[in-house]
């Protein structure tokens, strides 16, 4: 049965990128979050890209518009003021009063200067050579037109009408005939010009079309993608947890097998009567007891790892004496050291305070972790129990450790991260046919959790693993510590 | 027949001058009021186009000039006489001063002259001295007066005798009109 599981849940789908998949996995408790704060980057950054690209076009619009405006206002003026200039000046034709004269005068001076500062800006305005060369032209004309109004003027005003006439058509008139043409020339060029900024205005505005549409194309595809990753990799751990529980039903099916098969052939054996001797009888019996006692622990450390997985063990704290905990736990593993040929050195310092915790839980985390170090011990076959005080310089933040030392077969830098992890089973672990559910140092960890404290490990491939409880100390609860259940007459250095 | 028309013209100008100076003696007296004579005297200038290559006149010449016996300048550019309205103070200066005339006088003086032909060109008259500086600013062979403080840079003055408005021995000189505080 444990075999088709294990060959059911071997079987790993064919993907094209295998690296991919493994880098999915191996991001996948920040994958989201790390997709997510991608998505939101290139949304931001497209965000900006659109406004930036809006803000360009708008500005190219109003400065197409101010530029259209400018340019209407500046030949509607010219063209006004330069009619104004020779209206003024026919004007004073009609009369004879000299004042009324000097007026129409004055007021063809003062259209002709705006005619004058309507040209210089146009001048400075211009945007390439052919304008410079127009308004240099438009001056020139303007010029003459003025000298010969100037005298047209003049003529008028000495009362010389017949003069000015004669004067005015002959000279005035081409004058400001070839103005007008100017100021047509002025006005053809502008509605080039301004034929060339839509034309630019529609490329760009074309431009901006498509990069837009590009860069939304292109959040979609992020966006599919990223949706893709995380699918994927909830897919992935989603098999990977099943893959780990299945294994660990294996694992826990093969370590009930073993007992059940000692049992059951004992029982056989004494059923059949072949047991003879009060001696062999023991014997069968301590068997029976021992294997039994094996299947009760397992199904209870089952049973603690759903109980701290579902959040119903609670425990209550209160200040203990570490001391008389160690030994009782001690004495209760001496049995299971000594049969697997193991020794345990333990050793612990004097003046420890009380620490903050619970009896069982102690004792259990301790317990699992001393049946890693056998586990794993290696061929040297020693363990090393160590109880101390840390940071007993410090007023906060100090607490007790124990830490259990092997020189067994180590943990690589790489699996460090996840040997806490529920079911997990190292491969060489799996690879040397060493035996486990995977369990016990996850419920360690989440003990030592519920009681406040934590576990650390230090490991080294070939040397060996130190796996250490943090306790906290407790804060002025010395007198009420619970010490009674436990003998304390136990020598301190074995 | 055109002429004819002008000195018809100007006998009827003639007739409407008096009704016209005894309007500017009331109007000048009911400003009396406002406007009060000052004592002291403010140089009258002669002034002419900036274009005008002459810069001094002497008394006889400006006397000819205003009574129109001279017609072109030296550069060949006709004569345009300005005056101020009949009655204007700068005027009786002009006409006492250097024509030597009274208002009758000079306008028969100028009537006969259009009539026979001698004065092409009868005076302009403008009615403020902004007006006169104007149109000698526009007119290259415009001559007119002005008082001193009327004069801007877009006119010429010149100096009559050799003389300078601001010299003592200056002639002509018109009675300053003070705003009344």
């Amino acid at each position: 049965m444990s075999r088709q599981l294990n060959s059911a849940f071997a079987h790993k789908p064919q993907y094209l990128v295998p690296y991919l998949d493994r880098l999915l996995i191996a991001a996948s408790r920040y994958s989201a979050s790390l997709l997510l704060f991608l998505v939101c980057c290139t949304v931001a950054a497209i965000g900006a890209i659109t406004i930036r690209d809006m803000e360009n076009t708008s500005a190219e619009t109003m400065k197409m518009y101010a530029v259209s405006v400018r340019g209407l206002q500046n030949i509607g003026e010219l063209q006004y003021e330069a009619q104004e200039t020779r209206r003024s000046t026919l004007y004073a034709l009609t009369t004879s009063d000299s004042n009324l004269q000097v007026e129409y005068a004055d007021q063809s001076r003062i259209a002709d200067q705006r005619v004058k500062d309507g040209i210089v800006e146009y001048s400075m305005q211009a945007n390439d050579a052919e304008e410079a060369a127009l308004a240099q032209r438009l001056a020139t004309d303007w010029e003459r037109y003025l000298i010969l109004r100037d005298e047209v003027l003049a003529l008028i005003l000495e009362g010389s009408t017949k003069e000015a006439v004669s004067y005015d058509l002959s000279g005035g008139v081409p004058a400001f005939e070839r103005v007008r043409h100017d100021l047509e020339e002025v006005k053809r060029l502008y509605g080039e010009n301004a034929s060339k900024g839509q034309a630019r205005l529609a490329a760009s505005s074309r431009r901006s079309t498509w990069r837009l549409a590009g860069i939304h194309g292109f959040t979609l595809l992020l966006s599919g993608a990223a949706i893709w990753v995380i699918q994927r990799s909830r897919m992935l751990n989603a098999i990977q947890l099943a893959k780990l529980q299945m294994e660990f039903v294996a694992s826990v099916s093969h370590e009930l097998r073993t007992p059940l098969a000692v049992l059951n052939s004992a029982a056989d054996n004494i059923a059949d009567g072949l047991i003879e001797g009060k001696s062999t009888l023991r014997k069968y019996g301590a068997i029976l007891q021992r294997q039994s006692r094996s299947m009760s622990r397992l199904v209870d450390e089952i049973l603690l790892f759903a109980s701290t997985e579902d959040g119903t063990q609670r425990y209550v704290l209160q200040p203990l004496q570490l001391t008389p905990i160690i030994d009782s736990i001690v004495k209760e593993t001496e049995g299971i050291v000594r049969d697997s040929k193991f020794v345990l050195d333990y050793k612990i310092e004097s003046d420890l305070p009380f620490v903050l915790g619970d009896v069982s839980g102690i004792s259990k985390c301790l317990q699992n972790l001393i049946s890693n170090a056998i586990k794993y011990g290696g061929e040297d076959r020693r363990i090393v129990l160590h109880t101390f005080q840390a940071g007993r310089e410090q007023r906060a933040g100090r607490e007790v450790c124990v830490s259990i030392t092997d020189r067994g077969i180590g943990i690589d830098s790489s699996e460090l991260a996840h040997i806490f992890d529920p079911f997990y089973r190292s491969p060489r672990v799996s690879a040397a046919q060493i035996h486990g559910t995977g369990l016990g140092l996850s419920l360690a960890k989440r003990l030592a959790e519920s009681m406040g404290g934590r576990i650390s490990v230090l490991s080294e491939i070939s040397v060996g693993s130190t796996f250490t409880l943090h306790l906290q100390v407790a804060k002025g609860e010395d007198k009420k510590a619970v010490t009674s259940s436990f003998p304390s007459s136990l020598s301190q250095h074995k | 027949m055109a002429r004819h028309l002008a000195a018809i013209l100007i006998a009827l100008e003639f007739a409407l001058c008096p009704l016209a100076d005894a309007a500017n003696e009331l109007a000048s007296f009911s400003e009396a009021p406002i406007i009060e004579q000052s004592a002291q005297a403010e140089p009258l200038v002669i002034v002419v186009n900036r274009s005008n290559p002459v810069d001094s006149l002497s008394s006889s010449e400006l006397r000819n000039i205003f009574l129109g016996s001279r017609s072109h300048w030296s550069n060949g550019r006709r004569i345009t006489l300005v005056m101020r309205d009949p009655g204007e103070a700068e005027r009786k200066v002009i006409l006492r001063d250097v024509c030597n005339m009274t208002e009758d006088q000079m306008k028969t003086h100028f009537l006969h002259g259009l009539f026979t032909g001698e004065i092409l060109v009868s005076p302009k008259v403008l009615s403020t001295p902004l007006g006169v500086r104007r149109f000698i600013f526009n007119v290259p062979g415009a001559i007119g007066y002005l008082r001193l403080h009327d004069v801007d840079d877009s006119v010429k003055v010149l100096r009559i005798d050799e003389l300078h408005p601001d010299d003592k021995r200056y002639k002509l000189h018109v009675l300053g009109q003070v705003a009344n505080e």
